[in-house]
């Protein structure tokens, strides 16, 4: 890609415009019973939906604020604003983006998801506030089977197996606090079967977009990967930047199944007056593989630990993670990988960039039970600084129950080179630019893991977090 | 976070205080900061442990102190060598000859209310040592042996090196008479390093395998100073220690070498932990562990880079070998950096003895136990390297030649 192909579009206008709020049905502030219902009743849920919501809420009331990690004493949920359901006609998703209201239609241009969708994706999903406005796919994996849909309606039309696999085992509602409020209040997302030995071979993407201030978003994202089949999925997430805080708080469970490969990228690039606690966790089954890329530049707080739990013999996992924190911004991000069976193998590549007074930090997990022989696992973290207000802190943990099995860990924090920045100044770069392509070299292994499209808008990211803070 | 649900306290009272501090003669100050400490123990916690989802690295509650801390029947046996230049003293005499030096440091690097168990040990301690090096003075080889005759045992140590001083300390710790089938070692070592001043010490920690040990040695470095600590971990049943060092003094450095090989059902939760508080500070963090039958390693190393910390260099080496598919590591190397002008870096592995080494050995027609305790004395060689005084490394190696055989 050419320098010129990335200055053409103006970044910060794409991600920071606002729109007025418009609105069919907004809920009350805050959480209690009746708030479940209303949303519950809202969305013509069956009764045991409800009561999975209801018995999530009082795990919500019960369980205790994470006592570790980042400081969350700003988040007041019950100043949330947990539902607003957009004013469309056609709930699940129009298929054709002209049917959305103008001002939808009008942002998710401008986020240039259509444009994306005509050249690289096998399939859109687009949520705007609670709901999924837009969702298409190309009809060639529908006729094989592919399900991509709203989360919502897969409740209605899916119901047997949504019942089976929604926080059940993957992520239930007592994992943590915001696991839990996400099991009472969850809405919108994507639900995505890959049958049988089916490639879906170009990405499923779906985009979330708040628009509203002082807005929660809880989306729910379940991908079942059957046998020998293969999914790129794709998460983009963004918001305009508010004085009142936002609350994003999704759950992603992945079931892979024996021989599948699932690979999850997030390129998140929430408003910072977003808090980000995700849930995210695949069950892999034998000879499967979970890929986890993810991208965090958003967001004033997020704490974010894909999981992957091999439960099959000779199960994998990829974790690659970027983190990039600038003034303001707390990115406590990481991997947890809990290797119950033989012949397992992990890798975590953790890549952070901490400036102007951010924090970056790797919080990961490894774990090695009894009887998962012959496994292994590598760490691997690097940070870069780039000065002295900021913060970069590495705290892995690794737990290793097995004794035939190979652990490493390795971390490395640093400045940015001088004698990489003068190699590149004698060759007749200006000080940011150099600056600027040492950072890309540095993310250069995540940015090779997406597709072209995304990997250059990630390259814009990084280049407008990094505008006029290099000196 | 534990909460300190001992209720030893109860049973402990300020006139027991009273009577230890008064066999040492000891002066006004010392008896209060005691006191203060005993009064202290309701509101403080157990020492931290590692916690993640469903687990606690170390079960601190399992210690039922109420059994067998007995504060006024502290026995044991002390031998001291002293080197030449160094003073090398128990309470009563050094808090005679040194009455002020000693209310000046005393508590300041290991804060009295750190947690429940060093409260305990401030307010119980019944014995010790103080090692006092003048300006100037290098003194090798001062040996402290310990061995402790009864159920408890609170042992203090306070080491002072002023300026361009320098002082090796050995420190053996063993049982002797066990007079019960469980008893509890716990030491607080405090080591002040002035301007340009050098202290190393060593512990060989081989205490009886049904003792308890809680050990918390925190060391500070002035300009150019240098705090080196050496710990041989080899006994207790249950070892919860720390080695720290802050630098706080330009140029000031540390290498903290830690070596332990756990059999039975052995628990040692170790940890080594550097603050970089000033411009060129270096550390290095080196840990090697042999696990055998049911044993289990927690092992926690923090590298903390402040802010005012430029020029920071810190390195974090921590190696576990497993002999036994039924023993545990755990194992956590943190960095924590607020200076970017560092350079930092940790590494951690587990494993076991590699495969191709004993094909090596095996063909060579060794045979495989003979292989194994080869390659694990081999293992810990790095660690060897690293120890600057002989006799300190031939004990060791004895110590884990012995556990082999």
């Amino acid at each position: 890609m050419s320098s010129e192909d990335i200055q053409e579009t103006n970044t910060e206008a794409q991600f920071e415009f606002k729109k007025e709020e418009h609105s069919a049905f907004e809920a009350e502030k805050g959480l209690d019973e009746e708030t479940i219902r209303v949303i519950s009743e809202d969305k013509d849920e069956p009764e045991w939906m409800l009561e999975r919501r209801l018995r999530a809420l009082k795990l919500w009331q019960e369980l205790p604020m994470p006592d570790w990690g980042p400081d969350l004493s700003e988040v007041e949920v019950d100043e949330i604003v947990p539902y607003i359901r957009p004013d469309i006609d056609v709930r699940g998703g129009v298929e054709e983006w002209e049917d959305l209201p103008e001002e939808i239609q009008d942002t998710f241009d401008k986020l240039g998801i259509p444009e994306a969708e005509k050249e690289a994706l096998s399939g859109v999903g687009a949520q705007y506030e609670s709901e999924i406005v837009y969702q298409n796919m190309q009809e060639r994996w529908e006729d094989k089977g592919v399900i991509f849909c709203d989360m919502d309606k897969a409740v209605q039309e899916h119901e047997e197996i949504v019942r089976e696999h929604f926080m059940t085992s993957a992520v239930p509602p007592s994992d943590n606090k915001f696991a839990a409020l996400h099991g009472a209040i969850w809405s919108g997302g994507s639900f995505v079967y890959i049958p049988e030995n089916t490639t879906v071979e170009m990405p499923v993407q779906a985009y979330f977009r708040m628009n509203s201030e002082g807005m929660g978003q809880f989306e729910h994202t379940l991908i079942i990967a059957e046998e020998g089949s293969e999914v790129h999925y794709i998460e983009g997430c963004s918001a305009p930047k508010y004085s009142e805080f936002n609350l994003h708080s999704g759950g992603v469970e992945v079931f892979v199944g024996e021989n599948a490969h699932v690979q999850y990228s997030t390129v998140q690039n929430w408003s910072r007056s977003t808090y980000n606690l995700n849930t995210k966790r695949a069950l892999v089954e034998r000879e499967g593989t979970m890929e986890w890329v993810s991208g965090s530049m958003g967001s004033k707080v997020t704490m974010l630990y894909p999981s992957s739990v091999l439960k099959g013999p000779g199960a994998t996992d990829n974790h690659i993670t970027i983190a990039m924190a600038g003034e303001g911004q707390d990115i406590d991000t990481g991997a947890k990988v809990y290797h119950n069976a033989p012949r397992t193998s992990s890798s975590i590549e953790s890549k952070s960039i901490s400036k102007d007074g951010g924090r970056t930090n790797y919080r990961g997990l490894v774990h090695i039970a009894d009887g998962a022989e012959n496994s292994s696992t590598a760490v691997e973290c690097d940070a870069l600084m780039f000065d002295n207000e900021s913060t970069s802190d590495t705290m892995p943990y690794m737990e290793i129950n097995e004794s035939k099995v190979d652990v490493a860990h390795e971390a490395t924090v640093g400045k940015i080179g001088d004698e990489d920045v003068f190699y590149l100044q004698s060759r007749g770069l200006d000080d940011d630019d150099a600056k600027q392509m040492i950072v890309a070299g540095f993310i250069e292994p995540i940015t090779e893991e997406l597709p072209i499209e995304y990997a250059v808008e990630l390259n814009r990211l990084i280049e407008l977090e990094m505008e006029g803070s290099l000196g | 976070m534990s909460q300190a649900n001992v209720d030893v306290h109860e049973t402990l009272s300020p006139e027991q205080v009273r009577t230890i501090s008064g066999e040492l003669g000891e002066p006004e100050w010392l008896l209060e900061t005691r006191l203060d400490a005993l009064e202290a123990l309701g509101e403080l916690e157990m020492p931290k442990v590692i916690r993640t989802p469903g687990r606690d690295w170390t079960d601190l509650h399992g210690l039922a102190f109420e059994e067998f801390v007995d504060p006024l029947k502290g026995t044991q046996q002390k031998d001291r060598v002293t080197a030449a230049g160094a003073e090398v003293l128990d309470w009563e005499t050094a808090l005679t000859e040194h009455g002020d030096l000693i209310e000046t440091e005393f508590g300041r690097t290991v804060d009295p209310e750190r947690n429940y168990l060093t409260a305990l040990s401030t307010a119980l301690f019944s014995t010790g040592t103080v090692v006092y090096v003048p300006e100037g003075v290098r003194a090798e080889d001062v040996t402290i042996r310990t061995t402790t005759n009864s159920r408890s045992l609170f042992n203090y140590t306070l080491v002072v090196a002023e300026e361009s001083a320098s002082v090796t300390i050995l420190e053996r710790q063993d049982t002797g008479d066990s007079p019960g089938d469980r008893q509890y070692y716990s030491g607080i070592v405090e080591a002040i390093a002035g301007e340009n001043a050098r202290i190393q010490y060593g512990t060989l920690q081989q205490l009886d395998e049904d003792a308890y040990n809680f050990q918390t040695k925190v060391g500070r470095a002035g300009q150019y100073g240098q705090v080196n600590w050496i710990e041989g971990t080899i006994g207790s049943r249950l070892n919860k220690s720390t080695v720290e060092t802050h630098l706080e003094g330009q140029g000031a450095e540390s290498t903290i070498v830690g070596a332990f090989f756990g059999r039975g059902d052995q628990h040692f939760d170790v940890a080594s932990r550097v603050w970089h508080e000033a411009e060129h500070t270096t550390a290095d963090l080196v840990t090697r562990g042999v696990l055998d039958d049911q044993a289990r390693s927690v092992y926690e190393g923090v590298q903390d880079v402040g802010s005012k910390a430029w020029d920071t260099n810190s390195y974090q080496r921590e190696n576990t070998l497993m002999l036994s598919d039924e023993s545990e590591a755990d194992a956590s190397p943190k960095l924590i950096i607020n200076n970017h002008d560092t350079e930092a870096s940790h590494s951690a592995t587990v494993g076991q003895v590699d495969a191709e080494e004993m094909l090596y050995m095996t063909s060579r027609a060794i045979d495989p136990d003979t292989a194994t305790d080869m390659l694990v004395e081999g293992f810990f060689v790095p660690v060897m390297e690293e120890i600057e005084v002989k006799e300190f490394r031939e004990d060791l190696e004895a110590a884990i030649t012995a556990r082999l055989g």
